[in-house]
């Protein structure tokens, strides 16, 4: 397990310099100046750009400019925004707080409403309820998340007025976004509305949640039915069985611990398909997190936040896909004899 | 001595593409209290249907039939899964060809073990049933021969050798004192030394507990010594069954006597002559001969095989061939 976890973290860092190659190299491609790109300061600011072009190493070689360029990035000097002129490090955390907010939400929603479904769809095998949760899980995963989006805002916001049509929460409530997480927020401010903007909160909440849990709930429900019909047919269960272990003791000592194993590994998969989906949402719901920060500052071609953007999002990504696999060999052992073999 | 198990024309037929098939045709067996009896059929003989048929591990699109298919008082095909599965899991328990795969490889072995102890045979309150349970696993783990108890209950199956968690998985089928214990091919994938190991244990369990065992096996020469009774099987066909020593020395069955023929019980084969053999092939389940299945490839077949031969009955020794070995007075 030692040896497992060094080499899955050696993985992790060796990825990570890639991706720092990768959008150093970006700075490069983009239109107009690579120092502009990679800084955000102007060229018409003379003092500023000189000052800048000896720090960057850009009087050097490429080399030279790229150790400056990791210095500056392991600093926390992620350059400034070319539209707002504030420094992207300190914008990034309550964007990624609001982002993370409601991907874990979403992500909560599909694991507490997946996994009991798709289990119940096995035990049901051919039934009426199956052919139903089933049906309905194809269904809903063939509609487009932006699609699906804009009819949940016109069903529940325009026609019934069950929640606001966009955004995070109403703004009269005046909460200081310190973490990004409304809920979190809401919860240290010393507002005297806490109760009420809390509500509030809750209304906008709940819609983009939905919209963004129905890809992986639907996933969940397929791959943990087809994980619990696959172990059902395993022999250590007739095994089980034919030692007189009751029903229960089975399904939860020995059917669902098995049949969590390739939902654990998938989990990491949909947390990139995941990822992808918060951002088209965001923009939708005005939601104030990563996606729509990164998507509007492609509009206005923001380089410098698009960069950190980028960063943030892949290494997320990356950080998740390794710990899914640490959790999946540490919990399935029999996985790492499998890794080590190869 | 009475019979525990009683199975008289037991029949399963399987719905295959080219229409029905008896995979068993008409078997019966009969197994006393605390007797070993082993079961010899090659690959396809039905031999592990069987134990699946009486254990209840039974496929819906299976048909099964049988006069009799009798657990002590109770009438197995009669009873309902609920009630079939609270009596099989009571008192039968079966050991497998690989037991690797017949053990949860997620879950700690003494995990396994213990959850299988039963609760009625612990006292005392939570805690000490606990404590109770994992100090019976060990003795379990000891009555089978391994050692190092608390390192075998701390490993997962893939740690364990095949010999290892063969043994466990005996010490899991023992755990409530089954009366019946089924061994479908329990050392096939196993070197010598651990296969007599395990036979040694098996015997000694059924002597002193007074368990039944039905032992299969592929061939003669894994009969052990203390097998009170055999039988041999050939395509879902009853040959011959009776006391062990009797079949080994005078077989009434030319199949019997083929496969001792080709077994080292063979004490008259010259050095580097060919193995004397069956001609032909087992027969695949669509082309199953008519009457006796071994008529095609049998030295002594003639026009009557094309009936299937009765059950003849010599004292304890049955057999069902019409030209058999040993002229005999039959019955009818």
């Amino acid at each position: 397990m030692f040896r497992y976890s060094l080499r899955r973290m050696v993985l992790l860092l060796v990825t990570l310099w890639l991706l720092t190659l990768l959008i150093f190299a970006l700075n490069y491609w983009y239109p107009g100046d690579p120092l502009t790109n990679m800084t955000g300061i102007k060229f018409s600011d003379t003092l500023a750009y000189q000052q800048a072009l000896v720090a960057r190493g850009f009087d050097g070689s490429l080399l030279s400019q790229y150790f400056s360029f990791m210095a500056h990035l392991l600093q926390g000097d992620w350059g400034a925004s070319m539209v707002t002129e504030q420094p992207v490090f300190a914008e990034i955390k309550p964007l990624l707080g609001a982002t993370l907010e409601l991907g874990l939400l979403a992500m909560l929603l599909a694991i507490v409403l997946g996994i009991p479904l798709g289990v119940y769809a096995a035990i049901q095998q051919r039934g009426k309820l199956d052919r139903l949760i089933m049906g309905l899980s194809l269904s809903a995963y063939s509609i487009p998340v932006f699609w699906l989006a804009q009819l949940f805002i016109l069903l529940f916001a325009v026609k019934l007025g069950w929640s606001p049509i966009s955004g995070q929460i109403d703004p009269l409530y005046a909460i200081d976004i310190n973490t990004g997480s409304i809920l979190i927020d809401i919860w240290l401010s010393d507002s005297d509305y806490r109760i009420a903007a809390f509500t509030d909160a809750l209304n906008h909440l709940w819609v983009p949640v939905i919209v963004l849990s129905i890809m992986p709930l639907t996933m969940l429900i397929r791959i943990m039915r087809n994980a619990v019909l696959d172990v059902l047919q395993q022999n250590f269960i007739k095994a089980a069985r034919a030692r007189g272990l009751s029903d229960s003791t089975i399904m939860f000592r020995h059917t669902l611990p098995n049949a969590m194993q390739p939902v654990v590994r998938q989990l990491g998969l949909q947390f990139s398909v995941l990822m992808t989906n918060i951002i088209i949402t965001e923009v939708i719901f005005n939601w104030p997190g990563l996606g729509s920060w990164l998507v509007k500052s492609i509009y206005e071609r923001d380089f410098p936040v698009i960069q950190g953007g980028l960063l943030v999002l892949a290494s997320i990504i990356l950080l998740v896909n390794v710990m899914v696999d640490l959790v999946h060999a540490w919990r399935y052992p029999h996985i790492r004899k499998e890794i080590d073999a190869k | 001595m009475s019979n525990i198990l009683d199975i008289r024309n037991l029949t399963i037929e399987l719905e295959t593409s080219a229409g029905t098939v008896k995979v068993l045709d008409k078997l019966s067996l009969q197994l006393a209290e605390g007797e070993i009896h082993t079961l010899v059929g090659e690959s396809g003989s039905g031999k592990s249907l069987l134990a699946k048929a009486i254990m209840g591990f039974i496929n819906p699109r299976w048909k099964i039939t049988a006069d009799r298919l009798w657990w002590r008082h109770y009438d197995l095909l009669a009873l309902n899964p609920v009630q079939r599965r609270m009596i099989t899991g009571r008192d039968m328990a079966m050991i497998f060809q690989n037991p690797g795969s017949y053990l949860d490889p997620n879950t700690k072995l003494g995990n396994q073990l213990r959850e299988t102890i039963p609760q009625s045979e612990l006292k005392g309150i939570y805690l000490r049933r606990k404590a109770n349970r994992t100090v019976r696993a060990e003795r379990l783990l000891h009555r089978v021969g391994i050692k190092d108890a608390e390192k075998v209950m701390n490993s997962y199956p893939h740690q364990l050798s095949e010999g290892v968690a063969q043994k466990v998985s005996i010490a899991m089928a023992i755990a409530h004192n089954p009366k019946l214990l089924i061994a479908d091919e329990p050392t096939t994938a196993m070197e010598p030394n651990t296969r007599n190991q395990i036979y040694r244990l098996l015997a000694k369990l059924s002597a002193s507990q007074g368990m039944s065992i039905l032992m299969i096996t592929q061939d003669l020469t894994s009969v052990i010594p203390e097998s009170q009774r055999m039988s041999l099987v050939y395509c879902g066909q009853l040959m011959e069954t009776g006391p062990t020593e009797k079949i080994m020395t005078e077989p009434f069955h030319p199949y019997t006597d083929a496969m001792l023929q080709m077994s080292f019980f063979n004490k008259e084969l010259v050095p580097k002559t060919r193995l004397p053999t069956l001609t032909g092939a087992i027969p695949t389940l669509q082309h199953m001969p008519i009457g006796c299945r071994l008529g095609p490839r049998c030295p002594k077949s003639r026009r009557a095989c094309i009936h299937q031969p009765r059950l003849s009955k010599v004292k304890q020794h049955q057999f069902a061939c019409h030209f058999p070995l040993i002229e005999v007075e039959t019955h009818d």
